[in-house]
């Protein structure tokens, strides 16, 4: 069973010979392999080629084809600063609240717009490299986090409340904004879909919003993704999100992320027949040392022995300054835990 | 007083602006429509987030009616001679998102704090030369991403370096708060601006 298949089945919350362990390595790709965060959130080639070089560093089960948190934001027309040693940030926005918008956003073309191209050109080096033996995840945003990425956070949910409409508009349009993109990315070679919504944690917006606006989206979005052959969408809201999680099986998520802010016992009784992964602090993989992160390693494996369908994880993305040997010990922590 | 607290917890501003209008043409005076009406709001919804059933949709609009309520007696925005102190406070060099500052501003003026905002993006240089010209209680860093966590290191030096060594330092945000105060070299780390509030009335108002 290769790590493809390893992932697929535990997935399927099939038994498993071991706990599959994906380290949400984006960024830290980067600095490992001594490139500008920069140059790899911008060269689809260099990404491929610093996920590779993790690959092979750290022996984890799957590799992602993720640039930063504003791809789909600059194809739709905001405005980025970038930087050598962090992710890139929004110095204008798309839109403003004031202003008249909608009609002059297009959806962006996923081969031509901003760097969306490059994500494409990442993916399609990626499967040629891993054909299938290691699942490969392309990434979207979330439809509410692209709708807050084009007008601001603060902008974005004063308009929830004083012009819900033009906010519903908005996030429509997100959402057909990361259907395509997400399309364009399991036909340029992505096994399986990240979706990657922080905007819609319980730490910014009520559950029952989450239910009534956030949720009838996301269900679009994967069943788009299904239908396009997406071996399992892998949804990532962080902060305390057990309060939605029993949302995420009837929205098309196969693959749900828990935060350190929810417990083990949490996230299995919230989700009993979905494959969860987490939930590791991602600050530990920078102040923590090897041992305790390998302590931790097997303490959640142990809360998930017998349940099937959990994958070894940080809560969040591995900050990019990581300490390469707290990783190596997660992954380590896995190879050796008995699954039986 | 009641209907101007239940219109800053609806997060209803037009209403809440209405009623601490009423209540200061009542005869009110603007200071006491904060402490027994604001300040009672900020209250309540200290407790909500205390059982973890709170979110920054409600805080921001709470915050926004507790701004404009503010702005009505003291267009600044600010309250004018606190009694309570001065905080200052930033995200530093290197983080733009100011999302949780800015509510962190909100409820401190709500409570009746001087809040001194140095924005995002800020160079140490400039907080701490704000922090010593304005006597501040605390100094309160935001902080969204770890990167940033090297600078944090450094502020209480940078106090120090400007006699303000007894200036109490705290840290929250989405990265900060997965810290703690002796790997951040602050005094306290936050897990929500209500945390804040608490560790500031510890501290009394500092002011001699």
């Amino acid at each position: 069973m290769n790590s493809l298949e390893l992932v697929s089945a535990t997935v399927k919350l099939q038994k498993t010979r071991r706990v599959p362990v994906i380290p949400q390595v984006f960024g830290h790709a980067a600095v490992l392999s001594g490139v500008s965060v920069e140059d790899y959130t911008s060269n689809g080639e260099m990404l491929a080629q610093c996920q590779l070089n993790a690959l092979k560093h750290y022996g984890h089960d799957a590799v992602f084809s993720v640039m930063d948190a504003n791809v789909e934001a600059e194809a739709a027309g905001c405005v980025l600063e970038f930087h050598k040693e962090r992710y890139s940030e929004i110095i204008k926005y798309a839109l403003s609240p004031g202003g008249q918008f909608l009609s002059p956003l297009v959806v962006p073309h996923p081969e031509k717009a901003g760097r969306m191209p490059e994500m494409l050109k990442a993916l399609t080096i990626l499967r040629k490299e891993l054909g299938m033996n290691t699942m490969i995840f392309g990434c979207v945003l979330g439809p509410f986090s692209v709708a807050t990425q084009l007008l601001g956070l603060e902008a974005a949910l004063y308009m929830a409340v004083d012009d819900p409409a033009r906010l519903e508009a908005l996030t429509d349009f997100a959402t057909d904004t990361i259907i395509r993109f997400g399309l364009a990315q399991l036909k340029a070679g992505a096994h399986a879909m990240l979706v990657f919504d922080p905007s819609s944690s319980p730490a910014v917006i009520p559950p029952n919003f989450f239910r009534e606006f956030i949720f009838p989206r996301l269900k679009k979005t994967c069943n788009s993704f299904d239908q396009a052959g997406s071996m399992a969408n892998w949804l990532h809201i962080a902060g305390p999100a057990a309060p939605i999680l029993p949302f995420y099986p009837a929205a098309g998520v196969h693959i749900a992320n828990f935060d350190y802010y929810i417990s083990a016992a949490q996230a299995i009784k919230g989700l009993p027949a979905t494959c969860v992964n987490g939930n590791i602090k991602p600050l530990a993989f920078v102040e923590d040392c090897p041992d305790a992160i390998r302590k931790e390693s097997m303490d959640l494996m142990t809360a998930f022995l017998g349940r099937r369908g959990f994958i070894l994880s940080s809560g969040c993305e591995v900050p990019l300054e990581s300490r390469p040997e707290n990783i190596m010990a997660m992954v380590g922590a896995a190879r050796e835990f008995s699954n039986a | 007083m009641d209907k101007l607290i239940t219109a800053i917890l609806d997060g209803d501003s037009a209403m809440a602006v209405s009623q601490a209008r009423q209540l200061n043409a009542s005869g009110l005076s603007p200071e006491k429509i904060i402490i027994e009406g604001v300040e009672a709001a900020m209250s309540a919804l200290d407790t909500k987030c205390t059982l973890e059933d709170f979110n920054l949709l409600e805080i921001m609009l709470a915050g926004r009616a507790v701004m404009e309520v503010t702005k009505l007696f003291w267009p600044s925005g600010a309250v004018k001679d606190s009694a309570k102190g001065t905080v200052v406070i930033a995200a530093l060099e290197g983080d733009v998102h100011d999302l949780g500052k800015n509510i962190l501003k909100m409820v401190l003026t709500g409570k009746g704090y001087n809040v001194v905002d140095c924005g995002k993006d800020c160079p140490l240089q400039k907080l701490a030369d704000t922090a010593a010209a304005g006597r501040p209680l605390a100094v309160g860093l935001s902080g969204l991403i770890t990167t940033v966590i090297p600078v944090v290191r450094q502020v209480k030096g940078a106090l120090a370096a400007r006699g303000l060594d007894n200036v109490k330092v705290f840290a929250g945000g989405a990265a900060l708060k997965q810290s703690t105060p002796g790997m951040l070299n602050v005094d306290f780390v936050a897990e929500s601006a209500f945390d804040v509030l608490r560790f500031l009335s510890g501290l009394g108002n500092g002011l001699g």
